[in-house]
């Protein structure tokens, strides 16, 4: 019977050097493979607003309820055209998420262009999707007893807003819907450049 | 679970016995606040308006609650349990225990910083189960080579002649987890796509290379030590561990299947996740003929239950996912909540159930404390009630709220079909919590409290070695 391996060092050494080439194999190489892939024609990298919104939506753990992987499947055909390669480009670190407690984001700028409603739904979900479970975000936002000049003020449905005051935006608030408002996929029919 | 079962003390040097007792007290530490904390995100499913502070949001918790589960309470009571194992199967005290002490230091304080700074909003891109940031993941790595130096030299020092069994797998995690950290850790070939490729390598390599090699090996070890009779197959272990090196590690790419990932690459890992089969069966099988016939031993002791949930589960939570990986059942099941039950059912029904085993196998020989009776089958019986109600209600959850897209409704009636499931599935979460509470009352008994020793200690006739 296989008792061969009686120097625990020989048993450390064999299986460190085949779990390494395996690592190397199946997860380094196409790890330097696939950085490479070049963006989908007409993809431009995020603004540096965009950015910090993107950075907002990574610290808050959007992901671990909304995907960003359309796939060539018939039930996801209504949150855009099926990803690509070329799609995630820019995207470091990756958004592509397991999970759909939400719907899929890849082109929610595309899907829903209203700045305004993305600021309602984040400051109170309920108050736009009866029915949804996601958190608010009411830390994005500040509530003023009145509105001073150069302020946004967002227009919250009534019985979903402070007992006194108004809610205007904050540069986190603004920057996160910059990055949801860049969310849109570009066509693949442009790559033919007809 | 009877009568007060029948329990030799091992005479373990006092030193490893304190050793072995603070790696399993801080293990439940983490136990006890990161499964309050998945109870908290359980609850807001049906309440999203509970518990607003962006502290206690959904997003920052919900990885609080996988890293702590992995890395503070299953990593340090499985490799707890495996330094004591490498001691009790070598017939000598444990080598270097300032390295285990050190080990168990780092454990502890990059479960602190990453518990902390996650809850900050301060992670490694949303990455499952590597979401800590760089230099809390380096701080927890040192405290995987440091504890398995620990076992390496304890086994390399052993008396006994062979390397048993149970130490194959375990150093085997100790020896493929640093590697898999590193590998984690370098940014530079994980840019877009590439880190796709690298975070699927990770995610089942984290559970398949560490914490179910880890979990194997005390099987290995605590199963036939309670029988009192050798594992049936020395060579169908051999079998499995190197089935298990060779084959998980391909795997990966089936956590996305229909992404952009090369097509050809996911294939291999829906191929080779059939193979799993092989050391998944080989591994159940022999542990299922050790046990065969021994019903009566295993209701009479605290342990044995532990331990055939947990291979129940090991087996039928990888075979579910074996299944799970076939893309034509993937169209359905991915992104739904069956995926959360296929995680409970392997990291809770096999590695935590094979942790709580193992912990009332050998802590009570160690420290001679006994856990309480009724305690303990409270606990077995919550937490076995509560992983089985919460892996059925999100198993049919899941698979409801996979039809619901593909009947191409509005994604909110995928919501609304959920909910009742996931409400099941808090009231089971308390369920099991309940079990955690009752479980750190035990190792309070088994560990700390006064004046346990001398209750119910019946002469026994003397064992036979485990490695016989
Ligand atoms: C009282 C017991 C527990 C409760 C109530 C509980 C609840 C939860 C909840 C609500 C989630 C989030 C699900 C979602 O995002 O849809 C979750 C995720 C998770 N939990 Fe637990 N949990 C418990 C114990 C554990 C333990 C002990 C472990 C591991 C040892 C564990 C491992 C995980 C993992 C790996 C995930 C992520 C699953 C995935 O991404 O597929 N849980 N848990
Ligand atoms: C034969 C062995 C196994 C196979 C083939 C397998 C297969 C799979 C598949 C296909 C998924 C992805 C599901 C999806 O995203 O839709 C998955 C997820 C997962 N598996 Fe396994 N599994 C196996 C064993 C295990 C074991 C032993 C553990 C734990 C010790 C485990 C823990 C997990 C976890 C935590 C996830 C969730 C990760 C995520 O959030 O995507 N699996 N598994």
């Amino acid at each position: 019977m296989n008792r061969g391996m009686n120097n625990v060092w020989s048993l450390v050494l064999v299986s460190a050097i085949v779990y390494a080439a395996l690592a190397i194999l199946m997860g380094v190489v196409p790890g330097m493979v696939l950085s490479r892939t070049p963006p989908t024609v007409g993809l431009h990298p995020y603004s540096v607003q965009e950015q910090r919104g993107r950075d907002i939506y990574v610290s808050e753990g959007c992901e671990y309820c909304h995907t960003q992987n359309v796939r060539p499947l018939k039930q996801d055909e209504v949150f855009g055209r099926p990803s690509t390669a070329g799609d995630y480009a820019y995207d470091t670190p990756e958004l592509l998420g397991d999970h759909r407690n939400g719907p899929d984001l890849t082109n929610i700028g595309g899907r829903q262009p209203s700045k305004i409603w993305q600021y309602i739904h984040l400051w109170e979900p309920r108050s736009v999707v009866h029915g949804s479970i996601m958190p608010r975000y009411t830390w994005l936002f500040a509530v003023k007893p009145k509105a001073d000049l150069g302020d946004e003020v967002v227009p919250i449905p009534s019985g979903f807003g402070p007992a006194q005051g108004v809610v205007v935006t904050t540069t986190q608030s603004r920057d996160l819907v910059s990055y949801l408002e860049s969310l849109k996929q570009v066509s693949l029919t442009k790559r033919t450049g007809k | 679970m009877k009568s007060a079962s029948l329990v030799v003390r091992d005479n373990a040097e006092p030193e490893d016995v304190a050793l072995f007792s603070s790696f399993i007290a801080s293990a439940t530490f983490w136990l006890l606040l990161t499964t309050a904390v998945g109870l908290l995100l359980s609850f807001k499913f049906p309440y999203p308006d509970w518990a607003t502070s962006p502290f206690l949001s959904f997003g920052r918790l919900r990885a609080i609650h996988t890293n702590g589960t992995f890395y503070g309470w299953a990593s340090i009571a499985l490799s707890g349990t495996a330094i004591y194992v490498a001691a009790r199967t070598s017939g000598i005290g444990v080598s270097n225990k300032w390295l285990a002490w050190l080990s168990l230091a780092c454990y502890n304080l990059a479960a602190i910083c990453g518990t902390i700074t996650l809850d900050l909003g301060i992670n490694y891109g949303d990455q499952e189960y590597r979401e800590w940031v760089w230099w809390v993941k380096v701080i927890f790595l040192l405290g995987v080579l440091l504890s398995g130096l620990t076992v390496v030299q304890t086994v390399a020092n052993r008396v006994e002649r062979e390397i048993y069994i149970s130490n194959w797998y375990t150093i085997g995690g100790f020896v493929f987890t640093p590697i898999l950290a590193i590998v984690a850790i370098i940014p530079a070939y994980q840019v877009g796509l590439g880190q796709v490729a690298v975070q699927g390598f990770f995610m089942h390599n984290a559970v398949g290379m560490w914490f179910t090699f880890l979990a194997l090996g005390i099987t290995y070890y605590a199963l036939p030590k309670l029988l009192n009779r050798p594992i049936y197959s020395y060579a169908l272990g051999v079998l499995g561990f190197w089935t298990n090196l060779v084959f998980y590690p391909v795997i990966g790419a089936h956590h996305f299947e229909f992404s952009p990932l090369p097509w050809w690459f996911q294939t291999l890992a829906i191929v080779f996740s059939v193979g799993m089969l092989v050391p998944v069966w080989a591994g159940t099988a022999n542990f299922a003929l050790t046990m065969r016939a021994r019903g009566e031993t295993v209701r009479r002791s605290y342990a044995l239950p532990f331990i055939v949930v947990g291979v129940a589960y090991y087996f039928l939570g990888s075979t579910q996912g074996t299944v799970e990986a076939f893309r034509s059942l993937q169209t359905i099941w991915h992104f739904t909540s069956f995926t959360i039950g296929h995680s409970h059912a392997t990291m809770y029904g096999f590695i935590t159930f094979i942790a709580w085993g193992g912990i009332y196998a050998l802590l009570p020989r160690a420290t001679g404390k006994q856990p309480s009776l009724l305690a303990t089958g409270l606990h077995f019986w919550f937490a076995t009630i509560g992983v089985t109600a919460y892996v059925i209600a999100l198993s049919i959850g899941g698979t409801i709220q996979g039809l619901t897209w593909a009947a191409g409704n509005p994604f909110i009636a995928s919501v609304d079909a959920a909910a009742p499931f996931w409400v099941a599935r808090a009231v089971a979460g308390s369920l099991m919590f309940l079990a955690h509470i009752i479980f750190a009352y035990n190792v309070y008994l088994m560990t700390l409290a006064p004046g346990r020793e001398s209750d119910h200690w019946e002469p026994q006739k003397p064992e036979r070695a485990a490695t016989a």
